[in-house]
């Protein structure tokens, strides 16, 4: 059975949107090949992360049924099985870059992240549903750090962990209430069972094969990262760091520098990055004088989006008119319960002077 | 300075953050509980602000950044809102199960 040119499509999002360029079916193309179905499947080094997937996808099906002891057993076997199979896959991938430290981080991060989101899922109290999510939390801010993030992963913490999971915890204990309220205990029948979990997973597993596959495949299609020395750009914009950063760094250099042609005060060439003086110095710049984390995510925050920063205060707002307006209740009273409340009241305030005196 | 970031390790945290996506995705139809659907949702967030982070940092581009916090305000007021609504849904039935709130559509 031949597969159409359409179905390569489906793996590709690039070709989607540029239809003649065929970037993705090139290497094919030039073997002159015609694949039928099955080859496709197992030519593909997709077989083992799809095996993966489909492991991790009976694992949360499994977890999302009440079961016996032994079921459990056998669950959490599977569970081992599938995460270590996926962890070696994701550890291969990212063994290229050589560095052994950030793939044991990463390792133990992505792994308390998966697990105990599939916990958080599969949990029947509420409340610890919030709970293992703030470990998801806590895990994807470190992944965060990975990634060299650092205003994002503590902004995370503070306004999910911090913030958000508070407002859930608050809401959860306002609102959760027993089936029988005369019952110690606060767990609802409601929680401990599942809504067509088969059906779900099925799903969910099926978007994340696909994920997976164009991940892997289309990985080598990216387009070409930026210039790394277009960071030096938010320096130049920042004149009183910039100004003072190279003053210590040289007292005698004749400030202003001069722009170059193009109009720009840092130049780059072989050595890296570096400005000339009025007087014709040549002062090469150290790379610590690069603006931080939290300077470049700020620049490029009020720089190339400050219309969504004024919406999103604007939005911020709605969400709290919004909130006020709909969590408001008026009691309506009738004539006698007023008057009632009201004699209520008076008969309270002269007791307690009664008592004074 | 930016050390190097291939396309392999960026494959990586995008197959992470699709984990995440797809169960909390999963969570949302299978939980019954108002507050916990809204909860997975959450969950549905951190994945996509790893894999923004993941990108802009494999194109030396903070505009994934700046996505995560748009990310977090979208995040913040869907609380707000949706805590509301539960809070008003609860006071009306007495119940958090999703299921007694179908006859609302009706």
């Amino acid at each position: 059975m031949l597969v159409s040119r359409q179905a390569f499509y489906l793996y590709s999002p690039s070709a989607v949107a540029n239809r003649g360029s065929w970037t993705y079916l090139a290497p094919f193309r030039e073997r002159n090949l015609t694949f039928t179905r099955k080859q496709l499947i197992l030519s593909m080094d997709l077989l083992l992360p799809y095996i993966a997937c489909l492991m991790l996808a009976l694992f949360v099906y499994l977890a999302l049924r009440p079961s016996p002891l032994t079921m459990r057993i056998g669950m959490i076997v599977a569970g081992v099985a599938a995460a270590g199979w996926l962890v070696g896959l994701v550890t291969g991938a990212v063994a290229e870059s050589g560095d052994s430290t950030h793939d044991i981080f990463f390792l133990i991060f992505s792994l308390s992240a998966i697990g105990s989101a599939i916990r958080m899922v599969t949990h029947d109290r509420p409340i610890y549903c919030a709970l293992h999510f703030v470990v998801v939390v806590i895990a994807s801010a470190g992944l965060l750090l990975l990634l060299e993030a650092e205003f994002m992963a503590f902004a995370l913490i503070i306004v999910y962990a911090g913030a958000i999971l508070i407002t859930y915890m608050f809401v959860l204990m306002l609102a959760n209430q027993a089936d029988n309220p005369d019952e110690l205990s606060t767990q609802t029948t409601f929680d401990q069972l599942p809504r067509e979990p088969a059906s779900a997973v099925a799903v969910g597993f099926l978007m994340l094969c696909l994920v997976t596959g164009t991940v892997i495949r289309g990985s080598s299609s990216l387009p070409a990262p930026n210039n790394p020395t277009d960071q030096w750009n938010t320096l130049a914009h920042l004149q009183k760091q910039f100004e003072s950063s190279v003053l210590d760094l040289d007292p005698s250099f004749m400030w202003p520098p001069v722009a170059s042609d193009q109009g720009n005060l840092i130049r780059h060439d072989g050595d890296g990055a570096f400005i000339i003086s009025s007087d014709g110095v040549r002062l090469l710049l150290d790379p610590e004088l690069l603006p931080q984390n939290t300077q470049q995510v700020g620049w490029s925050l009020v720089n190339d989006y400050p219309v969504s920063l004024e919406l999103a205060g604007v939005i911020l707002l709605m969400a709290m008119f919004g909130a006020a307006v709909l969590a408001r209740r008026s009691i309506e009273l009738t004539d006698q319960e007023k008057r009632a409340a009201m004699s209520a009241h008076d008969a309270k305030i002269s007791n307690e002077r009664g008592t004074d005196s | 300075m930016m050390t190097e970031f291939g396309s392999s390790a960026l494959a990586g945290y995008l197959i992470i953050s699709g984990i995440l996506f797809v169960i909390g995705m999963i969570g949302f139809f299978v939980r019954r509980n108002l507050i916990v659907m809204f909860l997975c949702t959450e969950l549905m967030f951190q994945g996509a602000a790893i894999a923004f982070v993941a990108i802009g940092r494999y194109l030396f581009d903070y505009s994934g950044q700046v996505m995560v916090i748009f990310i977090l305000t979208v995040a913040a007021a869907e609380a707000a809102l949706a805590l509301a609504l539960v809070v008003l849904l609860h006071r009306q039935r007495n119940t958090l199960d999703a299921e007694v709130y179908t006859e609302l559509a009706e």
